[in-house]
């Protein structure tokens, strides 16, 4: 299962945490904070993949894909194969991608100039990660059906005066 | 959502973004939370969207990282709003906030079960995603079957189904008896029908669980499950919203091979073929490509693939073609691929068969431990935490150079290191690797917490109790560092070194007292200090010793095996103390036994034995059986006194040994190496094999069986340089009981000093233990040390003598000379004692070419064309020990074509001692050799443990740490 998604941007600030596992919010961000310190030392040459026992206990491994100032962590145990946990992170960013108009960095999402929006963003980016991964589980894979569905989210929201999604189809960014 | 308008949580939030540091944030947040408290406990019937509003903010406040510890009840109250937007924040709110723990739960179980059985699908999805995220047992209890009624409901959108398949994994996790329902196998199954990838995925996901609990009950979704597999990988039937950079869904492809893989056989002949075809296409159809993402996808359906042969344990051939692509992937650039296979190649040592053809790839293996990535330094730590016992030096040394030619990891590694000793039991070999690493980088880390130097100094100093003599040295360096990196000096921190450097300046270990005095005479020098501690500088980018054993091995292997019995000419200075007692020590409680002092060969032909020493000439073979209550050990320590041959192996030896030697002095110059207790025993446990052919094997390569009973097996691995030598002793258990009271004693000639690392106490069932053996030749000489070894299985003891292969010979390095650089030598030494001619009859009879061959098989290397004589053989070869150094070594045979038994031999080098000792050597193999038992003696060289044989002890297969070490 997946235990854990982790988005921090390269400064080490977390951007979105999501345990599937409960724990306290101090544990939470100590983990965090020892995933950034491995994270920030790796090279760009190096593989994805990390054990990660000696911080999320026996059983963990560890998987992130670097975007522009971002990284993307997610961590599961030894019932998910790697490189498939590695494609789901890019259908993740893939589908955020796709939902958020005109960014091209993707911390600037989590970093809104309004306030409003910030907080609008947050929610959104749970909407489409609760799409795509659900109590831990691969909900769904195909980025085309989580956008279905967050889509329909949208239209409930525009029915009782919020904001509406325009989806944005090519993506110009470029992963590592 | 709808936000717009709520102008507190605004500020608030702008509020945040405009605190300087963390404690004005705090600050900031405690004030809000009070707000919100207040507002909570104060304002009675607050709407539904004030509710909101203040939720939203807690929501807020709990994703910048700090604990909202009230307000729960707020957020489950709002699931019941009736509206869309107060709903979905409810369930959001409480999702994030709350887990399956929390009591304000249980109130909202109704509400949550009205939405799930509700007709509205937004509804729907909202409860299940609550639900699967926190649901507990209660919710198990009473929402289950609800749940089951959507997944497997007709009319139900798959949007909403495949959340209810993961709802009611989760459920099945708190409750197993969710599918305790009749026929609910037969549903499970039907479910595997459905045509909509997504609920497909999800009810895989559920099957994996479910199988992996109780497979038996799911035998009907075997051949399903293989149909997907055909349907996806064969026949491409996937629409195209589910075809991932042209992969067919790769995520059902791998989750219907993980349930596959809980099934312990398939045996349907069709479904199997079926399968294969499936899975034969996997293998052949993979191709590394350029896109980055649709390889990752590729390559997760083919390891997936790979690891599903390995489980059906499919035909040979199959599962070489698994090796020869694992092969190719960790030679590929992609390093997420390159990581995969090194991984599953080491599972793969796990299925038998595969080792020889996995070997054909070591030499890829190595260079992967080049590696930029970090994963080298956190693999070898991990092994070296959980199979320390198994780690040779040369493992941890790599580590040290690998961090050390590493700016970057550096402070990665020290921060590791520490980790691992925090831990409340820590290997001594992970002592030894953190002490250094710390000693050198631990001042990286100095701005940490718990890193400063004093912490880092007590954490190490903690361990000093805990380890050998060998481990003191490195800690004492460690300290001298950290010391040195302390700037400003702490006063209490150089005291407390100090005190340590003048505890052990009176060590009776030399290497620990000259560390000890020199560190803190240089310590005291101040600055001076800075450049004499200094990091240590790169490492020169030279063949790692890992690589090299690992060649090594690989000549070995191809070695031929020309194994000759030496006998001995001389009759040697070996004092054995003979312990002549009754048979099976039936009477203990009569303790007299007769000690008596004989004289025998050191080195002993089985063949050449007289009656006398016919009981001593198995000194170097007979397992004997001891009593578990001897009286023996008692009588050897009252003839021995002080000297303690019982006592711990290591350094305490040496000193012991020199205690042997002045006390021989007077007989005779006796080698103390030698003196072996040899008691008359009838109940032997028999040896397998040949014990001298074996060692006599051993002299000659080196790897190789050193002996074997049906108890255990003792295999060696050696690499020699210049005078320095490494043995890995390989104790294998071949019981299903543990060895216990296990004991390696080295008894050392006077001419090598030899260090044997910690030999555990306890070997278990099946396992295999390394100990390395670290050798120094002081000098030239013929003695040989001796392995005194024992071990209890049952109430039995067993103890062992067994001549090292650490001889003369193993110290000789090949050097071809020119005419032009062997004649000014030759002559120059002119003759006695530098230069000795002996005339050697008895020699056994052999054609030149075998002469010569024999000779480079000693590392003699033979210089055609410099004797003008057809029938003379000139060599030369380097020898190196502590005194000589490296010395050349010229050698010259004359033959008599019309008599082969007899020859002349000169031999000239710049060390009497060494000509002579050379000069014998060469005449003990030239002279006598085996006359019986050949066959035996070419046993094939067996490299212990990587190459296992019949009698080879059995490699745990459970152990990938100890199969990856002996590979590598």
């Amino acid at each position: 299962m997946i235990k854990a998604v982790m988005v921090m941007n390269t400064q080490g600030k977390p951007r979105l945490a999501k345990f599937y596992e409960y724990l306290p919010v101090e544990k939470q961000q100590e983990l965090i904070r020892r995933v950034f310190a491995v994270l920030c030392g790796r090279a760009e040459n190096v593989s994805n993949f990390i054990e990660a026992e000696s911080i999320f206990g026996p059983d963990s491994r560890l998987v992130y894909k670097h975007f522009a100032t971002l990284y993307f962590v997610f961590v599961f145990d030894s019932s998910e194969n790697e490189l498939a946990v590695l494609d789901l992170i890019q259908v993740f960013v893939e589908t955020l991608d796709k939902c958020f108009k005109n960014v091209c960095e993707l911390d600037i999402v989590f970093n809104y100039s309004k306030e409003m929006t910030l907080l609008e963003n947050i929610f959104w980016i749970h909407t489409i990660l609760d799409e795509i991964i659900f109590g831990g589980q691969v909900l769904e894979t195909s980025s085309a059906e989580v956008m279905k569905a967050v889509e329909e989210i949208s239209k409930l929201e525009a029915a009782s005066n919020a904001i509406t999604l325009i989806p944005k189809s090519a993506s110009g960014w470029r992963s590592r | 959502m709808a936000m717009h308008g709520m102008r507190g949580l605004s500020i608030f939030i702008s509020d945040i973004r405009n605190c300087q540091n963390k404690e004005q944030e705090r600050l900031r947040v405690d004030k809000e939370l009070g707000n919100v408290r207040t507002r909570f406990k104060n304002e009675k019937g607050l709407t539904p969207y004030e509710k909101k509003k203040y939720v939203w903010k807690m929501l807020y406040i709990y994703m910048l990282g700090y604990d909202v510890d009230f307000g729960h009840m707020e957020a489950v109250s709002l699931i019941s709003a009736p509206k869309y937007p107060e709903k979905q924040v409810g369930y959001v709110v409480t999702s994030c906030l709350l887990n399956e723990n929390h009591d304000f739960l249980r109130l909202a179980i109704n509400t949550v079960r009205n939405d799930i059985i509700g007709r509205n699908e937004t509804f729907q999805c909202l409860a299940l995603t609550m639900v699967g995220n926190i649901g507990g047992t209660e919710f198990a209890e009473s929402l289950a079957p609800d749940v089951q009624k959507l997944l497997l409901s007709s009319s139900c959108r798959p949007l909403v189904r495949k959340k209810a398949a993961l709802c009611l994994l989760r459920l099945y996790r708190k409750n197993p008896d969710v599918v305790n329902v009749d026929g609910w196998a037969d549903r499970m199954a039907q479910l595997l029908d459905e045509r909509d990838l997504g609920v497909l995925t999800s009810s895989m996901s559920l099957l994996v669980a479910l199988v992996s609990n109780n497979h038996e009950a799911y035998w009907t979704c075997l051949p399903k499950c293989v149909k997907i597999l055909e349907r996806l990988a064969r026949n491409q039937d996937v629409p195209q919203e589910y075809t991932y950079y042209g992969i067919p869904s790769p995520w059902l492809q791998v989750k219907s091979m993980r349930v596959l893989q809980y099934f312990p056989t398939i045996e349907d002949p069709n479904t199997r073929r079926t399968l294969f075809e499936v899975l034969q296409r996997m293998l052949m159809g993979t191709d590394v490509v350029k896109n980055v993402n649709k390889n990752n996808a590729s390559h997760a359906v083919l390891f997936e693939a790979l690891a599903f042969v390995m489980h059906l344990d499919a035909e040979k051939e199959m599962m070489s073609q698994c090796v020869a692509l694992l092969g190719k992937f960790i030679a590929v650039r992609e390093p997420n691929i390159r990581y995969l296979g090194l991984e599953n190649m080491t599972r793969m040592l796990m299925v038998t068969d595969v080792q020889e053809i996995i070997k054909r790839h070591q030499a890829q293996i190595i260079t992967s431990l080049k590696d930029p990535d970090i994963r080298y330094v956190d693999v070898i730590l991990q092994l070296i935490d959980k199979a320390g016992d198994f780690i040779s030096n040369d493992v941890w040394f790599r580590v040290v150079q690998f961090v050390t030619n590493n700016d970057d990891l550096q402070p990665y590694a020290a921060a590791k290191v520490k980790e691992y000793l925090d831990k409340p039991a820590v290997h001594e070999t992970m002592v030894k690797v953190s002490a250094y690493i710390l000693g050198e980088y631990s001042h990286l880390l100095a701005r940490r917490t718990g890193c400063s130097p004093k912490e880092i100094f007590s954490i190490l100093h903690e361990k000093l109790p805990t380890v050998s003599t060998t481990t003191i040295p490195i800690l004492l360096s460690a300290y001298a560092k950290i010391l040195m990196h302390t700037q400003p000096p702490d006063q209490e921190l150089q005291n407390q070194i100090w005190a340590i450097f003048n505890k052990y300046e009176s060590c009776i270990d030399a290497e620990i007292q000259q560390r000890a005095v020199e560190y803190f005479a240089l310590s005291r020098k101040g600055a001076a200090l800075m450049d004499i501690l200094a990091e240590m500088p790169k490492f020169p980018e030279r063949q790692s010793s890992l690589i090299k054993k690992a060649e090594d091995s690989e000549v070995d292997t191809a070695e031929q095996s020309a194994i000759k019995l030496r006998a001995q000419q001389q009759t040697s200075n070996a004092l054995v103390v003979t312990d002549q007692r009754p048979a099976n020590g039936a009477t203990p409680s009569v303790p007299v036994s007769q000690l008596s002092l004989v004289k025998v060969p050191s080195m002993i032909s089985a063949e050449d034995h007289t009656s006398t020493n016919q009981a001593l000439s198995e000194e170097n073979g007979t397992l004997r059986k001891v009593d578990p209550q001897p009286p023996s050990a008692d009588l050897l320590g009252d003839l021995l006194g002080p000297l303690a041959i019982e006592g711990p192996p290591g350094a305490t030896v040496r000193s012991e040994h020199n205690a042997v030697s002045r006390l021989e002095g007077g007989l005779d110059a006796v080698d103390g190496s030698a003196i072996v207790p040899v008691e008359e025993q009838t109940n032997t446990v028999q040896p397998i094999g040949n014990i001298a052919e074996r060692f006599h094997a051993l002299c000659l390569k080196d790897s190789g069986v050193l002996y074997e009973d049906p108890y255990i097996q003792i295999g060696i691995k050696a690499e020699w340089r210049a005078h320095h030598g490494c043995l890995v002793l390989f104790l294998g258990n071949k019981n299903t009981a543990p060895l216990i009271s296990v004991q390696a004693l080295i008894l050392p000639p006077a001419h090598l000093k030899m260090e044997l690392s910690l030999v555990p106490d306890t070997i278990p069932p099946r396992a295999q233990v390394q100990c390395p053996l670290e050798v120094v030749n002081l000098w030239p000489s013929r003695d040989v040390a001796v392995l005194d070894f024992s071990y209890k299985f049952g109430t039995y003891m067993a103890n062992v003598k067994l001549r090292l292969p650490a001889v003369l010979n193993k110290f000789l390095q090949p050097i071809p000379v020119s005419a032009e650089e062997f004649f000014p030598q030759w002559r120059s030494l002119s003759g006695p004692p530098l230069k000795l001619q002996e005339v050697v009859r008895g020699v056994r009879p052999m054609p030149l070419p075998e002469m010569a061959n024999l000779l480079y098989s000693f590392w003699l290397m033979i210089c055609p064309g410099l004797d003008p004589n057809p029938n003379n053989l000139v060599a030369s070869t380097t020898f190196y020990s502590e005194n000589t150094r490296a010395m050349l070594c010229l050698i010259r045979i004359e033959t008599d074509p019309a008599d082969r038994t007899q020859l002349r031999i000169t031999l000239a080098s710049g060390d009497p001692t060494l000509t002579f000792e050379l000069k014998e050597f060469i005449k003990e193999q030239m002279v006598s050799m085996p006359t019986a038992p050949q066959a035996p003696a070419a046993a094939p060289p067996v490299p212990p443990a990587a190459q296992p044989t019949p009698q080879a002890p059995q490699i745990p297969a459970n152990d990938p740490a100890s199969l990856l070490a002996d590979l590598l």
